[in-house]
């Protein structure tokens, strides 16, 4: 691994009292892609909401280029260098395609998008429409180009291939990797394996809310992936 | 017979107007916070009260308006602080907790002023011929007032890019943070906006209402129609729960008896509650 710039160190946490995640530790180096698989119920989507602070955690550390930033409200992150784009409800469904990209920005041009519309043309056509009429998919669109435009060294992304369509995959991990190769690194929770095999550097596999495997993604074959995330 | 339709045309326009300019700070609060606030006709009377003093020490009436708007902005920080944001935001439990901080209010304001009426001069004096017929300068002052505020409003709300991020925070808060906006930050402001128009409206009917500590609880019940007709959450509810409320009081009240008009909003009001429960444009 290239030097660490965000790492989660023993976290534990959940929901509540109860305890979803137990002391797991990871770390994603500088234009690094790691991979977070598992089946459903293991505590992916809880561990990145704790590391990016959607959930207080019990205990553990979460830094980002050596500044903690652990349990500190998701909207301090950002200035930290960290993004991220959720699992659910991931867009704003009462505002534009436009408004959903230029929400924090210090004006309503979207220049800045044009090399992200080139791509993804469906969202260029939509813009003007609210973005609670899209497809499940292309709301997935629209908040993984949300993410890569506001411009953060780490970006964390829980499922964002979810009920995207297969050449969409693809072109999610070509723009991935032109944005590793930039220095930006990724923390990707996913079940696609198109898109896993495409982008990841490392996998780790998480199991009852622990990590059970880590290693790198070219030692992994297919079928052993495939075997961590069947019953 | 022309000159009293000219006439209660123009008093329906005020009635809504006002109305609606006093339901801005409830609907704002209510619709983007969830938070019914009771006390919000106190933060009115706050306001009136303000502008009573203002009078009283000699300074121009304009005076008033950035008075009224500090005093009952700087308690809305404090009742957000230290009452609102204990109780996380919940519906039920803030109201019941501005149910008794109207009641504190309507006693400490008891206790500096006692219950007597306070009267305040009517700063714009005089009156416009409209269509032949005579109408008091200072309330069509105030209808020009309300109608700029509420259309600003609704431009502002739909164009800044604060607005947008109001909208943005009320639809998906875990997003909203998501992207930088500091939601606790962002809510506070907004309840504290919306304490500080109630004082500015204060200040606005002070003149045409008798003043007292007990003002606030007709203006709570007559903004609490408008926003169960009109709807929640949406510009368009407040102008047209502001509109049927306003306009049916008017009407019925110079048509029949202001009893009847009162018992009219009550009835609309419990069918809305019954068979459309968010109102005719709510939130969606």
């Amino acid at each position: 691994m290239t030097q660490a710039l965000f790492e989660i160190d023993r976290l534990s946490g959940g929901y509540g009292s109860g305890l979803v995640v137990r002391d797991v530790s990871l770390a994603v180096g500088r234009g690094e892609a790691v991979c977070l698989l598992g089946r459903n119920g293991v505590g992916k989507s809880t561990l990145v909401k704790l590391a990016c602070g959607v959930l207080r955690p019990a205990g553990g550390t979460v830094t980002i280029a050596g500044r903690e930033i652990t349990g500190r409200p998701p909207s301090d992150n950002l200035g930290a260098g960290l993004t991220y784009c959720p699992q659910e409800r991931v867009v704003f469904d009462d505002l534009t395609v436009a408004e959903n990209l230029t929400l924090m920005r210090d004006n309503r041009r979207l220049d800045a998008f044009d090399r992200f519309f080139e791509v993804f043309p469906r969202l260029s056509e939509r813009r003007r429409q609210h973005a609670g009429t899209l497809s499940g998919g292309e709301k997935k669109l629209l908040s993984f180009v949300r993410g890569l435009a506001e411009g953060a060294n780490m970006v964390v992304i829980d499922e964002p291939t979810e009920g995207v369509q297969f050449e969409n995959v693809v072109r999610m991990a070509d723009l991935i990797q032109s944005h590793k190769q930039a220095g930006m690194s990724f923390l990707v929770v996913e079940q696609n394996l198109t898109l896993v095999e495409r982008v990841a550097d490392r996998i780790v596999i998480m199991d009852h809310g622990d990590v059970v495997h880590s290693g790198a993604a070219a030692d992994m074959a297919r079928d052993e992936i495939l075997s961590y995330l069947t019953v | 017979m022309e000159s009293l339709v000219v006439t209660q045309a123009i008093n329906v326009a005020y009635e809504v107007l006002i109305l609606a300019a006093l339901v801005l700070g409830l609907a704002v609060v209510m619709g983007l916070l969830n938070v019914l606030n009771i006390a919000h006709g106190e933060f009115v009377m706050l306001g009136s009260y303000t502008a009573y003093l203002v009078q009283k020490a000699g300074l121009p009436y304009l005076a008033a308006v950035p008075a009224a708007a500090v005093v009952c902005g700087a308690i809305g920080v404090v009742v957000e602080r230290f009452l609102i944001r204990p109780l996380r935001y919940d519906p039920f439990e803030t109201l019941l907790a501005t149910w008794g901080l109207g009641l504190l209010l309507r006693k400490l304001v008891e206790l500096g002023f006692g219950r007597g009426y306070r009267s305040v001069d009517i700063p714009i004096s005089g009156s416009i011929n409209i269509f032949g017929e005579a109408y008091p300068t200072y309330r069509l002052v105030l209808m020009v007032v309300s109608a700029v505020v509420l259309v600003a409003l609704f431009v502002w709300y739909l164009r800044a890019p604060t607005g947008a991020r109001i909208r943005a925070m009320v639809g998906n808060p875990v997003l909203a943070e998501a992207v930088g906006i500091r939601t606790r930050q962002l809510a506070r402001n907004t309840f504290v906006a919306g304490t500080a128009w109630a004082g500015v409206a204060g200040v606005m009917i002070a003149p045409l209402t008798p003043v007292e500590p007990f003002m606030g609880l007709t203006l709570i019940v007559n903004s609490f129609f408008a926003l169960v007709v009109g709807g929640m959450g949406t510009v368009t509810g407040l102008f047209a729960g502001s509109a049927i409320i306003g306009g049916l009081q008017s009407v019925l009240t110079a048509a029949v008896s202001p009893t009847t008009a009162y018992l009219a909003m009550l009835v609309l009001s419990i069918l809305f509650l019954w068979q459309r429960p968010r109102g005719l444009f709510p939130r969606p």
